[in-house]
């Protein structure tokens, strides 16, 4: 085969690979600070895409506003969910923490789909492209405009969240919560506050994901199992809670999918990307940049 | 400044602190000893909010704070320096500063603390880019410590600094508070290190079985006949 399919293959899979990267991120942050495995992250994919479904037809806004919109609706979608849900079952559940708050979330994922099923109906709700038009990479391939802004906007907006986490104080608060609990309350930190605010974040940037992919996936109620999946491949591959690993390795399962497509056809990438997770937890447990997970043990 | 009345507290169903009472005015430096299982980091804790009073009153300069959680305590200016630390190991030793001062967003007032605590301890100046985890156990209490005073503290609690520490290292982490006493910190410790403490504190309790024994300035507690004979004689 030739050198620039290789080139296509790989271009096709990181392009692919920052929304993954997007809804990973937010979902590791939630592992690594509140110790929850959310199995209803696709499910605010699905509301942002929905909202920018709404903000652009109903509203006639424009993509990058519309994208905004879809961002702030999972932002205080998270709130709620948070003060409203895990809140109160924290100051009730100090043991099994984590299977109590997996079962949650599985049963919001049904609850947020089926309601999504109700009120908008089973019809898929699409846009045309946002921005017209393919971008020729190589001679034999073009890339639709929205699938590399898309791309884009991913990694603006991981970049914004890298250096809020770095650079703000409130940031370092959300990494220090991860890091030691106990610490964090003794600084001053109220750990309330940054559970609430951590879900937030990790729901707008599944918001923004849905949003920023809406003229390429139409949005219907079922819509966030896929990106979940990808997503905890993802966060699996490289380690439970690690927040910068998931970017390296929402291109990797992007990519890999983006070959399995071209080598083996439609249809494989699951079984490809679910068989390297397999050999990387024989060999590697923790995941390829896992280190020690908090807690997961004691709780 | 700290006043500390009946105190009983404990974990779940086991009481540890049997009518506890003690007290700490400004600019004092106060120890609190006592052997293994005294439940001296039991008050520590207890003060700080880490846990909650069953019973007594826990006074921070006049205003109540018993049964309040230890992110509020904390902002009414105490900080609570605890024996496993509990720092931010995966992050840099400035960033553990930093968050020290979390409250603050006087960004002046951040950078005069800095200031402050890099002059005391220039070792976290040179480690300063260096993640926490990886510092020795001696720059782990000055960070420790250091992390404690950012927020410009009234009342520092201290649980054991010098646990763990080569001989050498005790004494240069003792006379560190004792200079940050000198400064005006009001400092309440809690040592294993009976002799060197009762030779650097003002005051002391001693504590045993949950209960206070003795009390007294720290010179008269090194001649009390009890204290040489269980502390001094056979301790050290």
């Amino acid at each position: 085969m030739a050198f620039t399919d290789l080139f296509d293959v790989l271009i096709t899979g990181i392009l692919r690979g920052g929304i993954y990267a997007l809804m990973a991120l937010g979902l590791a942050l939630v592992f690594g600070v509140m110790n929850i495995s959310n199995f209803a992250h696709g499910e605010f994919y699905m509301i942002g895409a929905y909202v920018a479904f709404f903000a652009i037809k109903a509203f006639g806004l424009d993509p990058i506003p519309a994208i905004v919109v879809a961002g702030l609706a999972g932002f205080v979608m998270g709130i709620v969910i948070e003060k409203g849900i895990f809140y109160s079952l924290r100051r009730r559940s100090k043991e099994e923490w984590v299977m109590n708050t997996f079962l949650v979330t599985v049963g919001l994922s049904f609850i947020i789909q089926n309601m999504a099923f109700i009120l908008w109906g089973a019809t898929y709700r699409g846009t045309d492209a946002y921005w017209k038009g393919t971008i020729q990479i190589t001679p034999g391939m073009g890339v639709s405009v929205d699938r590399v802004v898309s791309f884009l906007i991913a990694i603006v907006t991981m970049a914004a969240f890298w250096l809020f986490l770095r650079r703000t104080q409130t940031g370092r608060a959300i990494r220090a919560v991860s890091q030691e609990e106990r610490g964090a309350t003794l600084v001053g930190i109220n750990l309330n506050n940054i559970h609430t605010l951590t879900f937030a974040l990790s729901c707008m940037l599944a918001g923004v994901a849905g949003g920023s992919l809406l003229s390429i996936t139409q949005a219907y109620p079922a819509m966030g199992a896929k990106p979940l999946l990808a997503s905890w491949l993802v966060v699996i591959m490289v380690g439970l809670g690690n927040v910068s690993g998931s970017i390296i390795g929402g291109l990797i399962v992007g990519v890999l999918e983006a070959a399995s497509y071209y080598f083996l056809g439609a249809g494989w990438q699951n079984v490809v990307s679910l068989i390297v997770l397999i050999l990387i937890l024989l060999f590697k447990p923790s995941g390829l940049l896992g280190t020690e997970v908090k807690g997961v043990l004691e709780r | 400044m700290l006043e500390v009345k009946n105190l009983q507290a404990g974990y779940d169903y086991l009481q540890v602190l049997w009518d506890v009472s003690i007290h700490v005015s400004q600019g004092e430096f106060v120890a609190l000893l006592g052997p293994n299982g005294a439940g001296k980091t039991t008050i520590l804790r207890t003060i700080a909010g880490v846990i909650t009073p069953m019973a007594g009153k826990v006074r921070l300069n006049g205003e109540s704070i018993g049964g309040l959680s230890a992110h509020q305590i904390h902002r009414k200016g105490l900080s609570f320096v605890p024996e496993d630390l509990n720092l931010f190991a995966g992050m840099t030793v400035h960033e553990n500063l930093l968050l020290g001062a979390y409250g603050i967003r006087d960004k002046n007032k951040v950078k005069e603390s800095l200031d402050l605590v890099l002059s005391l301890f220039p070792r976290l100046a040179e480690r300063r880019n260096q993640l926490a985890g990886t510092l020795s156990g001696g720059e782990r209490k000055m960070l420790g410590v250091a992390r404690g005073l950012m927020s410009g503290p009234s009342l520092l609690l201290v649980d054991e600094p010098s646990l763990g520490l080569a001989p050498l290292l005790v004494m240069s982490v003792l006379e560190a508070l004792q200079e940050l006493n000198r400064n005006g910190v009001t400092i309440l410790l809690v040592e294993q290190n009976v002799n060197m403490t009762l030779h650097l504190t003002d005051r002391s309790y001693v504590l045993e079985q949950g209960r206070i024994a003795l009390e007294g300035t720290s010179a008269a507690l090194l001649e009390n006949e009890h204290v040489q004979e269980a502390y001094l004689a056979l301790g050290e």
